[in-house]
């Protein structure tokens, strides 16, 4: 068991986000969380990676309750992609895939910190844009190159909030062909996926959230049943076999 | 008849009171002010003024004065001469900067005496009808300027010329004694700064000058300035005077390293000014300042001079103080 | 390349600082005669003004131009820390009321006579950014925009405060306070030199060491927090250094406008935004500038002029041309 969540509860001021979520996250398998815009898909990421404080409600990380790492130990344990960063300075991309070292690093990074985040950028194809500037990237590079800040941080469990929201297509299916090498390597990673099609495509496990609380499947339904989809996705689909799963085509008026 | 007509006609001008001759001055703004008798109820809120109204004697009519005559400085001296003062009785409507122009006006005065540049504070008082008098003064002659039209406002023309006639003896005086060549070098420091100064056009040029001394900064035209100490080094004063300084002494200065090897520290001959009240540069007591100055610029020529007794004799003759 | 330049550019400008001064002083040739008899024993029977120029060069010159590099090189590097910690280019070393506490803390010195003035600005410029800083403080985290605005609030309360001094003192003490606020390298001595040099250097050698966080604290708070920094206790760490070090030059120089906030951009541009170097670069850079400008404003004119103006007047264009050679580089 990678990640225990137990009666997480999360409002914002009066409004609530997560109603009392509990659930298992195995270790070394490639998990998605799916559902609608505002369902709190990314709200729970950030609570299992640290980022917010939960109301109520306990995490454990690799059998260690959470409240109870140092953030260092955490950063360790856990990397974190965010949906958007906005730079502000003109960083190159080494400098700053070179910050995901920091908790490695205490005042200033070694040689072995800059070669770890040779070989991140050398994982993720982008050694080639080492020196450029990260405002001059297209969105989906940049994408790219949080990517292998998180990848230089070298942590067991990865979390990526909408990571191919950016990228082309060409960009998309290299990032989750390297999330497929990384979780055969043995790392366990989390991801908020908009489309439920990678995610029956890549994915090994699926979590389905509806208005905060998880939607749980029944014995016999399997993730991409059509009656699920239309449950969590309140509308209604074709859907298209392929192999052993669906794939799901939106309703058009043709 | 003729003779009717004459005689009462001789009458009648014999009745009208004979001080009906208006009193006319103009200030320092050029502005003319005419009385038919001399006001009785005057707002002084120039101190240097007010110590010349109290050497004309005509310190009765004063109804209001500056809050600065309360501090410290000068509080003895004035509470000496009036009684009124040491029991702080006289209201304070304004200050050297601020007016309180309501409070003027409910003292009632018929002049009042405010710096030519309070130019906002005079336009206030003027179009209430109340007469003032704009005072500024940037060497000796307007010092003796201010005193003929302030004894000519209250009425003691007379005790005016006296005071003046009195200064420019005691100058002369003294001046007799100072060397022509040889002048020693004056280096003159204000309280704000070590390096605050006064160049050519200011009052305290002109003391320097008459003390028979030369100010060092005397080639540059401004009349308060902050110069750079490498250039009091390189001009190298033969004395240093300090304006009165409640935060530095002399024995400060001979100890700082960066005046070392200035003549005037080598020599001591670093002077301060005792009490700002002795020697106002804007009234007549200036005429103390440059004594002391021409004692400790010439200490051979002036060894039999008292200081304290020339002091004693000024205030006598200028306040009719006893000394205590 | 252009970094060794940067990093050696103290050097030759300290040396040549030492011949600078008002005309009429001593010249050039002098001073080297001088320096060749004291340092290596040469020319013993030249006849120069010994005590003259030793008063010159070593009581007065010296010190004013450590202490003009000095400063210029804290408020650099302050103003570099601290628009990292903020995210936002547009910041200077004054902005959490540093200036308008310390400035209240002089005048208040100057008014009453009664406490040392450096000490008096040092430890009210201090207090003011401690109080915006704990104002805009909520549970656990300080968001910039709310210590912005804390800091806006303190400034305007401590200027208030300094009014209400220079309105009830008398006129000397009046120009005095201005003065002081204007600017006032030209008091250096070895007395000043000595009392600021340590909170100075004390401030540069804690910025100094926490530089690279400084990048990581520039990507934002959630990515900070991602890689196990602590952005709270980043931001207190970087904070305290960077107003001891600011603080103390206010206190020793008077208000010097600009440098804080030019100097950093203006080295941005030239090198990058990676603070392992920009921040080094930040002191020797911003100190031989305030240095320059400093000997420019001893020989302009034969009174000082408060250096405050000449940082404007002269920073100002030269930013302009910078900014339209160079590529700015950054989006809002």
């Amino acid at each position: 068991m990678a990640i225990r969540v137990e009666n997480l509860c999360f409002s914002y001021g009066e409004r609530p986000i997560l109603k009392n979520i509990t659930l298992d996250i195995s270790q070394g398998k490639f998990t998605v969380i799916l559902g609608r815009n505002g369902s709190g898909k990314s709200t729970l990421l950030r609570l299992i990676a640290g980022l917010s404080e939960p109301d109520t409600g306990k995490i454990t990380i690799l059998g260690r309750d959470m409240q109870k790492l140092s953030l260092r130990e955490r950063a360790k344990l856990i990397g974190f992609l965010p949906q958007q960063h906005r730079p502000v300075f003109p960083f190159s991309v080494e400098d700053m895939v070179l910050t995901g070292r920091a908790s490695y690093i205490s005042l200033m990074p070694k040689k072995q910190d800059k070669d770890k985040t040779a070989e991140a950028l050398e994982r993720v194809g982008i050694i080639h844009l080492k020196d450029r500037a990260f405002t001059e990237l297209s969105g989906g590079e940049q994408q790219l190159v949080m990517v292998a800040r998180v990848l230089a941080q070298n942590p067991e469990i990865i979390l990526l909030d909408e990571p191919t929201s950016h990228l082309d297509l060409c960009y998309q299916s290299r990032l989750l062909s390297l999330i497929r090498e990384l979780v055969n390597q043995g790392l366990t990673i989390i991801a908020v996926l908009h489309d439920p099609n990678i995610a029956f495509l890549y994915g090994d496990e699926f979590i389905f959230l509806k208005n905060g609380a998880i939607q749980p499947l029944e014995n016999s339904q399997k993730p991409w049943d059509m009656q699920v989809l239309r449950h969590i996705y309140d509308t209604d689909f074709q859907s298209v076999a392929y192999g052993d799963k669906n794939l799901v085509i939106p309703l058009t008026s043709m | 008849m003729k003779h009717i007509v004459i005689i009462t006609l001789y009458l009648i001008l014999r009745i009208i009171p004979a001080d009906a001759a208006p009193i006319i001055v103009t200030d320092f703004r050029g502005k003319t002010l005419s009385f038919s008798k001399p006001p009785e109820r005057i707002v002084c809120l120039i101190e240097s003024a007010l110590s010349g109204i109290y050497m004309l004697g005509a310190q009765s009519r004063i109804v209001g004065i500056s809050a600065n005559v309360y501090n410290e400085s000068v509080f003895s001296d004035y509470a000496d001469m009036d009684e009124r003062i040491r029991q702080k009785k006289i209201p304070t409507p304004g200050n050297w900067d601020f007016v309180n122009i309501e409070s003027v006006i409910a003292l009632q005065p018929d002049l009042v005496l405010l710096w030519s540049h309070q130019e906002e504070s005079i336009r206030s008082l003027e179009e209430k009808g109340i007469p003032v008098f704009g005072v500024f003064i940037k060497n000796s002659d307007d010092v003796y300027r201010e005193i003929l039209a302030l004894g000519a406002l209250t009425g003691k023309d007379a005790r005016a010329d006296e005071l003046i006639r009195y200064t420019k003896q005691e100058l002369r005086r003294f001046s007799e004694k100072t060397a022509k060549g040889n002048r020693p070098k004056i280096y003159f420091m204000w309280a704000q700064g070590e390096l605050e100064t006064s160049g050519k056009n200011s009052t305290v040029h002109e003391l320097i000058e008459i003390a028979g001394g030369i100010n060092v900064c005397g080639h540059i035209e401004q009349e308060h300035l902050v110069v750079n100490i490498e250039n009091v080094l390189t001009w190298n004063p033969d004395l240093v005077i300090m304006w009165h300084n409640t935060a530095k002494d002399p024995k400060d200065l001979l100890q700082n390293p960066m005046w070392q090897s200035v003549n005037a520290v080598k020599a001591r001959r670093v002077y301060e000014f005792p009490n700002a009240f002795l020697c106002d540069l804007w009234t007549l007591k200036f005429q103390y300042a440059v004594k002391m100055i021409e004692k400790w610029a010439y200490p051979q020529s002036f060894e039999h001079v008292d200081l304290e007794k020339e002091k004693l004799d000024m205030l006598k003759f200028l306040y009719g103080k006893q000394p205590k | 390349m252009k970094r060794y330049i940067l990093y050696l550019l103290p050097i030759p400008v300290l040396v040549l600082s030492v011949f600078i001064g008002p005309s009429g002083a001593v010249d050039s040739r002098q001073i080297l005669i001088w320096l060749a008899k004291t340092i290596f024993s040469y020319h013993q029977d030249a006849r120069i003004n010994d005590t003259l120029i030793r008063a010159i060069i070593w009581d007065v010159r010296i010190p004013r131009i450590l202490l003009a590099f000095l400063v210029g090189g804290a408020l650099s590097s302050s103003g570099n820390a601290l628009q990292s910690m903020f995210r936002n280019p547009l910041v200077c070393p004054y902005i959490l009321g540093l200036s308008s506490g310390a400035a209240f803390g002089a005048a208040l010195a100057l008014a009453t006579s009664r406490i040392p003035v450096q000490l008096s600005a040092f430890v009210f410029g201090i207090l003011a950014v401690g109080i915006s800083f704990f104002l805009a403080r909520t549970k656990k985290s300080v968001s910039v925009v709310t210590m912005v605005l804390s800091g806006i609030v303190v400034s305007g309360i401590f200027t208030a405060l300094l009014t209400i001094v220079q309105f009830m003192t008398d006129p000397f003490k009046l120009q005095t306070i201005v003065h002081w606020t204007m600017g006032n390298l030209h008091h250096a001595g070895w007395e000043k030199l000595r009392s600021s040099s340590l909170p100075i250097i004390a401030g540069m050698i804690g910025m100094f060491l926490l530089r690279w966080r400084m990048n990581v604290l520039s990507l934002g708070d959630d990515e900070t927090r991602a890689v196990g920094l602590n952005p709270e206790i980043e931001k207190i760490l970087i904070l305290i250094p960077a107003t001891l070090a600011a603080s103390a030059s206010v206190a020793a120089a008077g208000v010097i406008g600009l440098v804080g906030l030019v100097i950093p951009h203006t080295i941005r541009m030239m090198i990058g935004p990676d603070n392992t170097h920009s921040l080094p670069i930040c002191f020797t850079f911003g100190g031989s500038f305030l240095l320059i400008v400093d000997n420019f404003s001893r020989t302009v004119a034969s009174f000082e002029i408060p250096i405050g103006i000449f940082t404007t007047l002269i920073g100002g264009p030269f930013f302009i041309f910078l900014l339209k050679r160079l590529k700015v580089g950054w989006d809002i």
